[in-house]
């Protein structure tokens, strides 16, 4: 079974993927499946009827507001990194925690680097398939890269105003 | 002046020893060029023609004289003895080794400087007024916010990977000397009717491919509001600006699609919904104030009687005092501009002597305060009028005395293809030629002022479309050309100068220019400045003087 | 006639490739008469990722007596920045920096095989 690297409890781990990736063209195989949002919106009931869990692919240039009412039944919402340059996905990460709530796995795919480790994980991404072979403990460490940070972001850290006022 | 705490030194070390693994990284070929271009530019790592260049962040270009010092060691050390001040108030050097650049960033960490997002597609350094915290005309001491700016821009989590760079003003006076209008976001501070702090928000100004002066998309934003809003700005154009096409990436180019007022009104749905959770707290930037609190000023009359003693003895004082001293707020100081546009020089270049002379005089006339100026120029904004003759002495001695603040030869220019692998043409001897060509000091100030910006490329480093006079060098059939332009501005009359005619050879540019201020001459009515009469009179009347002989 | 040139991927130096090495000197750089030639080396040069950035072919003209890069680009690349002439490959001075240093090729191309723009 495939693997990605997960955030959990504050730590990375390589740990099994349920998920199969279905592209628009292909069947959909029995089990949990990640689609696209045009078939999610095609399908995705029907989908789900069948007991199975299902995650939607976001490209980069899909909003997250598309799927804000479907994110109770939505196991994992995976946004794609088409190049690792194009940001706009850290924005859709941090609509889906802070804006819509999402409690769900958000997976960076595509062109994923442990250069943006410390982005992603500041904007509420917590799985990752990076294609640069990196392992959890290079993510660990790009993570930890910084003691400080200078803004609110979607984790938990405090940021230097905040730190100052301790 | 602000002082690095114990976290924004953290902040510095670790950055360094992040980018000090990429380096070894790429040389031990586990990332390829292309994987690490993008961390090297946001490292301010550049290669150009000849050498990596390394431009250093100079936030909101203020220096003290330790760090200005470590400069000019840098530059010994790792360079030829000289930088590059530029049009953002950064310093480049022009002659890095990539294994040298992190142990350069450790050099400037050592007295609180980076080279932190000075290049990439991310917020870039940001501009203050040169002038901040020594006129009298501004509101509110712009660097207070330019700091807070500065952090909150620092390893943005979402806006890192924007569609294009990303570049923002600060002014406080009605006088502009950022150039506000032509950034992606201008702030220029405004006091409400009840005498509250906020801020005119301008966005979608730019130069490059396609210059706009931005427009204003809200008149009034309380200031303590001001970094939800800066992020409500971002996170529109994160998500709508272009990526198909970098020369279409630029804010301005989403604002004009959009039209400012579609612009604004996403921006406020999305300030609205996203609430003051990244605001930050009163606690944080009255900290922050409390830096930028007024250095003690002696109680001094206005008029200092040594002062005027020895100006009535030099001609070069006087002269140096009627173009290089601005009026300071406190009765007895002044603002004194250093020049670095000796005739014949590079613009903007200093060597490691003239940056310790600088350092040696803030420090023992100027309050250990330096700034630089996006007219590439420096400035001692807290100085004595007791002690101006001593400070110009001391200046002229370096050839950083030349008495030509907004005059012709005050020129800006970027440093083109005698470095840089973007240009198309030389910008460096286009400006020591017309530096030459008006060098008697009596006919720059009868001519008065006037600004001359040049780029060697269309990316606009040189600010061309905002100079009086611009121009932009091209490749012409494999020759150096220059395209003119006029009525350009980057001051609060802020406007896109307008095509004079042809390109010309280079050999043809200081003429034209002459040509042009001779003009002026003849035409001007009163008071009038180059872009008055030129406003007035319309293109026409230069353009039969520059291409008289074409016809 | 052309020449493979490149930056230096430690360094940023200018260099040049002459038989499967590079020098920093325009003058020692090998000429290709034959285009297939120089393309060839283009392609190995590619491969080398870790030693230089870059690489690519420029056209040569001759500047009396002399090859001489076509373009002013390519010249001030082989010289040093025009503003210094202490700095640089010029400052050594000798027969092929003054024929560079003179050299007037104008022509359509920029001399640049293949247009590059980099940061």
């Amino acid at each position: 079974m495939p693997t990605r690297i997960r955030l959990q409890d504050g730590g990375f781990s390589l740990v099994e993927d349920p998920f199969t990736a279905v592209a628009d063209d292909l069947q959909v195989p029995p089990g949990d499946v990640i689609i696209s949002l045009t078939r999610f919106q095609a399908e995705g009931e029907r989908l789900l009827s069948e007991g199975r869990a299902v995650g939607v692919r976001l490209e980069s240039d899909e909003g997250a507001e598309a799927l804000a009412y479907d994110l109770p039944r939505i196991a994992v919402v995976a946004l794609a990194f088409p190049k690792y340059r194009d940001g706009r996905a850290y924005t859709s990460a941090r609509l889906l925690r802070e804006r819509y709530g999402f409690k769900g796995e958000v997976r960076a795919v595509g062109d994923v680097l442990r250069e943006q480790a410390g982005f992603m994980l500041r904007c509420g991404f917590d799985a990752f398939e990076p294609a640069d072979g990196s392992s959890p403990e290079d993510w660990e460490r790009a993570t930890q890269r910084f003691r400080h940070v200078y803004q609110r972001g979607t984790d938990a850290r405090a940021p230097a105003f905040e730190e100052r006022g301790q | 002046m602000y002082q690095y705490d114990a976290i924004d030194k953290d902040f510095l070390a670790d950055r360094s020893a992040e980018f000090r693994g990429q380096v070894a990284r790429r040389l031990a070929g586990e990332l390829s060029e292309d994987q690490f271009k993008p961390l090297r530019l946001m490292n301010g790592l550049y290669l150009q023609l000849h050498a990596y260049m390394l431009r250093i962040a100079i936030p909101y270009g203020s220096l003290n004289p330790t760090q200005m010092r470590k400069l000019a060691e840098i530059s010994r050390t790792y360079d030829k003895g000289y930088g590059h001040f530029t049009t953002r108030t950064n310093l480049q050097f022009h002659w890095i080794k990539l294994k040298d650049a992190p142990d350069i960033l450790d050099a400037l960490a050592s007295v609180d400087m980076h080279a932190i997002q000075t290049s990439g597609n991310c917020i870039r350094n940001v501009t203050a007024d040169p002038y901040a915290g020594a006129t009298a005309e501004e509101l509110d001491d712009p660097r207070v916010w330019a700091e807070a700016i500065r952090q909150w821009s620092t390893v943005h989590p979402e806006f890192s990977w924007l569609p294009r760079k990303f570049k923002i003003a600060v002014t406080a006076s009605v006088k502009d000397r950022t150039a506000a209008r032509v950034h992606d976001i201008g702030l220029a501070i405004r006091r409400g009717r009840d005498g509250a702090l906020g801020f005119e928000v301008m966005v979608g100004g730019g130069l490059g491919r396609t210059p706009y002066v931005g427009s204003t998309i809200r008149e009034f934003l309380p200031a303590k509001r001001l970094v939800s809003y800066l992020e409500a700005i971002l996170r529109v154009y994160n998500r709508l600006g272009r990526r198909d096409n970098s020369n279409k990436a630029r804010i301005k180019i989403l604002v004009a699609t959009l039209g400012a007022e579609e612009f604004a009104r996403q921006v406020e749905a999305e300030w609205e919904k996203a609430g003051d959770a990244s605001d930050l707290p009163d606690t944080e930037l009255a900290r922050i104030r409390a830096a930028f609190a007024p250095t003690r000023f002696e109680t001094l009359t206005a008029r200092s009687e040594a002062f005027e003693a020895a100006k009535a003895t030099s001609p070069a004082l006087a002269r140096f005092a009627r173009n290089n001293l601005k009026p300071h707020k406190q009765p007895g100081y002044g603002i004194v501009e250093v020049s670095l546009k000796a005739i014949g020089a590079t613009p903007g270049d200093a060597n490691a002597e003239q940056m310790e002379v600088v350092a040696d005089l803030a420090e023992r006339y100027g309050q250990g305060d330096i700034r630089v100026t996006h007219e590439q120029n420096l400035v001692l904004p807290h100085v004595k009028l007791d002690d101006v003759a001593a400070v110009h002495a001391a200046l002229a001695a370096a050839e950083l005395a030349t008495p030509n603040m907004g005059l012709v030869s005050d020129i800006i220019a970027c440093p083109g293809l005698d470095y840089c692998a973007l240009a198309n043409a030389r910008a460096i001897p286009i400006a020591q030629h017309i530096a030459e060509r008006f060098a008697d000091p009596d006919r720059a100030e009868a001519v008065g002022e006037l600004k001359i910006k040049i780029s060697g490329c269309i990316n606009a480093c040189g600010h061309h479309h905002i100079g009086h006079i611009g121009i932009l060098g091209v490749d012409k059939k494999g020759e150096e050309f220059y395209q003119l332009t006029l009525g350009g501005s980057g001051a609060e009359d802020a406007a896109v100068g307008q095509m004079l005619g042809p390109a010309l050879p280079a050999n043809r540019v200081a003429e034209a220019v002459d040509q042009l201020v001779e003009v002026y001459l003849r035409e001007r009515q009163g008071e009038e400045r180059f872009l008055d009469t030129f406003r007035r009179t319309g293109v026409s009347p230069f353009k039969e003087a520059v291409y008289a002989d074409a016809h | 006639m052309r020449a493979l040139t490149a930056n230096r991927l430690i360094d940023g130096e200018v260099v040049f490739w002459t038989d499967g090495r590079w020098v920093e000197r325009f003058a020692e750089a090998q000429l290709f008469a034959d285009d297939e030639a120089g393309e060839a080396a283009e392609a190995h040069a590619k491969t080398e990722v870790t030693t230089v950035v870059e690489p690519y072919l420029i056209d040569l003209i001759d500047a009396e007596g002399i090859w001489a890069p076509l373009s002013y680009r390519e010249r001030i690349r082989a010289l040093g920045p025009p503003n210094h002439h202490d700095h640089g490959k010029q400052a050594e001075g000798g027969a092929v920096v003054e024929a560079l240093l003179n050299a007037h090729g104008a022509a359509r191309s920029t001399g640049r095989v293949n247009l590059i723009k980099r940061k």
